[in-house]
């Protein structure tokens, strides 16, 4: 095996956010699962068909909702340094995202409907560039107004309006 | 400054243009289908007339209602027939200034001044203010007074060459302009007049269209002549509609401005802040490079429309780009090769599709006898191995003392160099494959041009030390 691109960040997301992850894999096999009963009960599929889909959508529960939520969970990583925002996200693939604390522009802190269910809020950070984007995705909620609290503050004070 | 109102001469070019009554013709053009044209050519005539005066009405009106008024430190735009907008533009948010001058414009002595605004957010038509019809001295005061604030360059900014206040870079050679039947873009401008031609030729009514007969496909005289007479229009539009654009392009330096003047029938007249700049990108089509021909063009942050207005050499021989190039942005040296991995990716990835049609092909022939997609996938997966040599010789990245570069493409090749202080951000992305070979994709997040620009499958282990490279300390972060 080849060693990482760049290292791991320090910190680790909410745990709540395995579950958060586990029910929007839920929801997205529900609506699987409807479309496949639609199919079945109005389309005159061949045999060997109607027996492979209800498998793949066992397969897919299973993936998105036993193993997906915890792989990202031991990918979805983030550190804020004295210079940086630092975060890895992803599953199978991975990225890893930087943005030095002069560049930032703005600070937002989202709490979706499910994500408020869990107690949980993601932070993204902005800068001039669209593709300079960093979200840290499911902090616990307090945690997360303090880190755009100080974010936000600490790119007040060293702004480097030269984008 | 009290509001002050346009040139009245432009109304006679808004009536001319049906700028205003434009939004009517689908209306009349609606009216007209319902009724159907059948009462003669006085009918045309009268809705001829009819749409003039509604024109005139609408730009009087247009003209009447619209004032504009240049403060210390904002500019004031007021427009509106019935609901009045009222826009308020502060000077230090000015970006920019455009002055163009279309032919019609021309002949009556007036320009338009397009005032770059461009607010972060806003994007599309809110991004500039359009003052239309101004005389000419006119509009060098309002120009002149908009970039009044500008600071002079700061100190890490490019090395260009100190010297008179204004000072010629490079005029266009016309000899270039035999270039554009290579590029994509310039030819696409007569297949686009022919297409209108073609369209308009099927509005007409049929008694108005000439009786061409139907031509004799069999016949290789005919055939040879059409094909003839195509590329003949292809070669001669693009060399005429690259002139419209691009005829006696001048780039000057003017203080700490780069102003760009070009154009045959509109005259443009742009003008870019070097402080702003944060590199430049250097692309060369597949057609191009055949020729050794090649365009620059400026990465400038807050700009908008960047890919026309930021345009430093429309179109000309690459050792020209490069010099505009090497002027603004230092050269951080000669490009670095990606490693074996990435060339092997380039190979799947171009023949994969030929490979997939050929196992469909050989399956097809085994089964129901459909042997000719077996050639047509050997023949893909073949062309394939060019192709993804060719993508893999135009990789390359480098960082040097205070720039880096990127080159990727191949239909269309682009080299940018990049100041360090343009990186606002990086991302390293790695997928399941690329983990399992060692690769890995940097992007440069740059707040200019197209937002980001990628190092497609570097070595995982230079991903960090490159980033370091190539913006600053900070970017330490990403080795601990």
């Amino acid at each position: 095996m080849h060693p990482d691109p760049a290292r791991s960040p320090a910190w680790t997301p909410s745990r709540n956010a395995i579950g958060l992850w586990a029910v929007e894999g839920a929801v997205g096999t529900l609506v699987l699962a409807l479309l496949v009963t639609g199919l079945e009960v109005f389309l005159p599929l061949p045999t060997w068909l109607a027996v492979l889909l209800p498998v793949l959508v066992v397969v897919e529960g299973v993936v998105s909702i036993g193993v997906r939520p915890r792989l990202r969970y031991r990918v979805h990583r983030w550190e804020v340094t004295a210079e940086a925002v630092y975060t890895r996200t992803g599953w199978l693939s991975r990225t890893w995202t930087l943005v030095p604390v002069s560049r930032i522009q703005t600070v937002d802190v989202t709490r979706g409907a499910v994500q408020q269910l869990f107690g949980l809020a993601s932070v993204a950070v902005l800068t001039a560039s669209s593709q300079g984007t960093v979200r840290i995705p499911h902090l616990d909620a307090d945690v997360a107004a303090r880190v755009a609290d100080d974010l936000a503050h600490r790119a007040e004070l060293v702004r480097d309006e030269a984008t | 400054m009290s509001p002050v109102r346009t040139s009245w001469r432009v109304v006679l070019v808004h009536t001319i243009t049906f700028k205003q009554a434009r939004q009517w013709v689908p209306v009349v053009l609606g009216i007209g289908a319902l009724r159907g044209f059948t009462d003669g050519p006085w009918a045309v005539v009268a809705i001829a007339a009819g749409i003039t005066v509604v024109s005139l009405a609408t730009a009087v009106l247009a003209w009447w209602r619209f004032s504009y008024a240049d403060g210390d430190t904002s500019v004031v735009v007021t427009r509106g027939l019935l609901s009045r907008s009222v826009r308020t533009v502060p000077l230090d948010r000015v970006r920019g200034v455009e002055v163009e001058a279309p032919l019609l414009h021309r002949l009556l002595g007036l320009v338009r001044v397009r005032v770059d605004a461009a607010a972060g957010a806003v994007q599309g038509a809110d991004e500039e203010l359009v003052v239309d019809g101004l005389p000419r001295a006119e509009a060098d005061r309002l120009r002149a007074h908009l970039l009044a604030r500008r600071t002079a360059p700061a100190a890490d900014a490019p090395d260009l060459p100190a010297g008179p206040v204004e000072q010629e870079l490079f005029r266009f050679d016309n000899r270039w302009l035999l270039y554009a039947p290579l590029v994509g873009s310039y030819l696409a401008v007569p297949l686009a007049a022919v297409g209108a031609l073609f369209r308009l030729a099927d509005e007409l009514p049929r008694r108005w269209r000439p009786d061409l007969g139907r031509p004799d496909l069999t016949d290789t005289a005919v055939v040879a002549v059409a094909v003839a007479a195509v590329v003949l229009v292809l070669l001669v539009g693009s060399v005429v509609g690259s002139a419209v654009v691009n005829w006696r392009f001048r780039l000057t330096r003017r203080g700490g401005s780069l102003v760009a003047v070009r154009g045959l029938l509109t005259r443009r007249h742009t003008e870019l802040e070097v402080d702003r700049i944060r590199g430049c990108a250097v692309t060369e089509g597949l057609g191009m490079r055949w020729v050794r021909a090649a365009r620059a063009t400026a990465l400038v942050t807050g700009l908008g429309d960047a890919a026309r207005r930021g345009q430093l050499l429309p179109l000309g021989p690459r050792e020209q780009a490069w010099a505009v190039t090497g002027l603004l942005v230092e050269d951080p040296g000669p490009l670095r090769p990606h490693p074996p991995a990435a060339r092997r990716r380039r190979l799947v990835r171009a023949c994969a599709p030929g490979a997939v049609l050929l196992v469909a092909g050989a399956v097809l022939t085994a089964t129901v006898g459909w042997w000719w997609l077996l050639p047509a996938g050997a023949v893909l997966a073949g062309l394939g191995v060019p192709l993804g040599l060719g993508r893999y010789a135009a990789l390359g990245h480098v960082a040097g003392a205070r720039s880096f570069s990127l080159r990727s493409g191949w239909l269309v090749r682009e080299q940018v160099v990049l100041q360090r202080r343009a990186v606002v951000g990086w991302q390293v992305q790695q997928s399941f494959f690329q983990r399992r070979q060692g690769v890995a994709t940097v992007v440069a997040a740059v707040g200019a041009g197209a937002g980001g620009y990628r190092a497609l499958d570097i070595g995982a282990a230079d991903a960090a030390p490159f980033a370091e490279a190539a913006s600053g300390p900070w970017a330490a972060t990403l080795t601990g």
